[in-house]
């Protein structure tokens, strides 16, 4: 049983038909970078995964729950597959190990002792073990990025879904971002991300997928697939991006 | 018998907004109770909720207290219910401030950015607990200056409790004016005794806001 399956997922926006029968399977430990133009459905499919888009065809499991199936306890399933957004997405109004130890705390019932020490290894690992009493708003977009990823990481998640993460941050700030996802990639952490850093995805990914017209258009191991591409729209594609 | 207008006058009305206080009170906590779930009603996900809640506040906002007043209290007892005019008021300003502060909380949570409440969802938070700890949290500071607002205009509202027989601050002023033919000293003391009630809330709500934004 693969990690995650999707099998010819339809997702519609009223008549806007974003997602034309996606199907994909993720095994644990692969790291899959999803590439493509703006629009192509790259986010969408990837909030499929944990449930924030409900799907008109098709099927999602992860670890063999059906995640569109109504029966399905999603609070339970997410517990299990961590998202982090472009935007952050911190809660603004609680300090960085607040941000860290709620949902912990709340869903977990992790007493509050263990919830700092918690909060403090996961930030370690994203290095900002001294920001652990800041507020959001006191810290770079880099580092709130990095919270985020360490907020997601305190929930021990078994699979890590990344939508853009480095798109909202100054050149000089993706580095960190992206040393960051590097050291959970060493980790064996499984990941789904998409990203228009394709220097990136050749170094880090597996696995390379591109989506187009809200299709997976191709798809293949990253080296190979970024440096022959078979379809002329992955090599158009990769032209304009990396020129 | 007309009579001068004593300290013991002044003494009286500053007794009399004891009930002003206390039909304030009464109005803001079943105000708040009911404000709260019509709050909750127009941001559900459910579409028949969200049109209960939309239809309570329109009826209630295009009709006037004083309306509710007499609905409770006259109305009840013409079809033989009698009730004491603490329940009609309790009823009556319940209903209406409920409204009020169910448009005005409504506001408040809609302004929180839904990527807020994904950031809870995806990390396992109910309903219930993204609300709690993720979305009141940030509406409740949004909403202290317009709350306060209201509450301001609550106090002054509640002279209109008058007609079904609570003799409340303005009240007072009235019975105070009949025996003693001094309309302007009478009115200005009353009209005082209102901004000493409301001036320290609009000053308290400053501070708060000031504070809840600091400790953010
Ligand atoms: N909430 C929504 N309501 C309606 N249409 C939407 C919504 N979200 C996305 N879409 C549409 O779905 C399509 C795919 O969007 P999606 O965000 O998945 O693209 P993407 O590949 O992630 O693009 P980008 O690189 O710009 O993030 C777009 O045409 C978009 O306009
Ligand atoms: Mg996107």
């Amino acid at each position: 049983m693969s990690l995650v399956e999707l099998k010819d997922v339809v997702k519609r926006y009223g008549q806007n038909q974003v997602l034309n029968g996606v199907s994909l399977t993720v095994e644990k430990g692969e790291i899959i970078a999803i590439i493509g133009r703006s629009g192509s459905g790259k986010s969408t499919m990837l909030r499929c995964v944990n449930g924030l888009e409900p799907i008109q065809g098709g099927s999602v499991s992860f670890e063999g729950t059906k995640v569109n199936d109504p029966n399905t306890d999603l609070r339970k399933l997410r517990q299990h597959v961590g998202i982090v957004f472009q935007s952050f997405n911190l809660f603004p109004h609680l300090s960085v190990e607040k941000n860290i130890t709620l949902a912990p705390k709340v869903v977990k019932g992790v007493a509050p002792a263990e919830a700092r020490a918690l909060a403090e290894s996961v930030l370690r690992k994203v290095g900002l073990a001294e920001k652990i009493d800041a507020y959001p708003d006191q810290l770079s977009g880099g580092q709130q990025q990095r919270v985020a990823i360490a907020r997601s990481l305190a929930m021990q998640p078994t699979l890590m879904l990344f939508d853009e993460i480095t798109s909202a941050l100054d050149p000089e700030l993706v580095g960190e971002v992206l040393k960051t996802l590097e050291e959970m990639a060493r980790d064996g952490m499984t990941m789904m991300l998409v990203t228009h850093e394709i220097g990136f995805a050749r170094r880090v990914a597996n696995r390379v997928v591109f989506m187009h017209h809200g299709k997976i258009w191709e798809q293949g191991p990253a080296a190979e697939t970024l440096g022959k591409p078979a379809t002329p729209e992955l090599e158009t594609f990769l032209s304009a991006v990396l020129h | 018998m007309i009579r001068d207008f004593t300290l013991n006058d002044v003494l009286y009305l500053v007794a009399a907004m004891r009930w002003t206080l206390a039909l304030t009170a009464i109005a803001f906590i079943g105000g708040g109770i009911v404000g709260l779930s019509v709050a909750l009603l127009r941001v559900s996900a459910m579409a028949p909720l969200r049109w209960i809640g939309t239809v309570y506040v329109h009826v209630v906002q295009g009709t006037p207290l004083l309306a509710w007043l007499f609905v409770f209290f006259f109305g009840l007892s013409i079809v033989g219910v009698e009730v004491s005019p603490w329940i009609a008021a309790a009823a009556a300003y319940s209903i209406y401030a409920g409204a009020f502060l169910g448009e005005i909380w409504r506001g408040c949570l809609q302004a929180i950015p839904k990527t807020q409440w994904e950031a809870g969802a995806s990390l396992g938070l109910g309903i219930g607990a993204q609300l709690r700890c993720i979305i009141i949290p940030q509406a409740v500071r949004l909403g202290i200056p317009p709350t306060v607002g209201f509450l301001v205009q609550l106090i002054k509202n509640t002279s209109l409790a008058a007609v079904i027989g609570f003799v409340e601050l303005t009240r007072e002023g009235q019975l105070t004016t009949a025996v003693t033919f001094r309309p302007f000293t009478v009115y200005l003391t009353v009209a005082a005794l209102y901004f000493a009630l409301c001036f320290p809330l609009t000053q308290v709500s400053r501070r708060l806001e000031r504070r809840l934004h600091v400790a953010r």
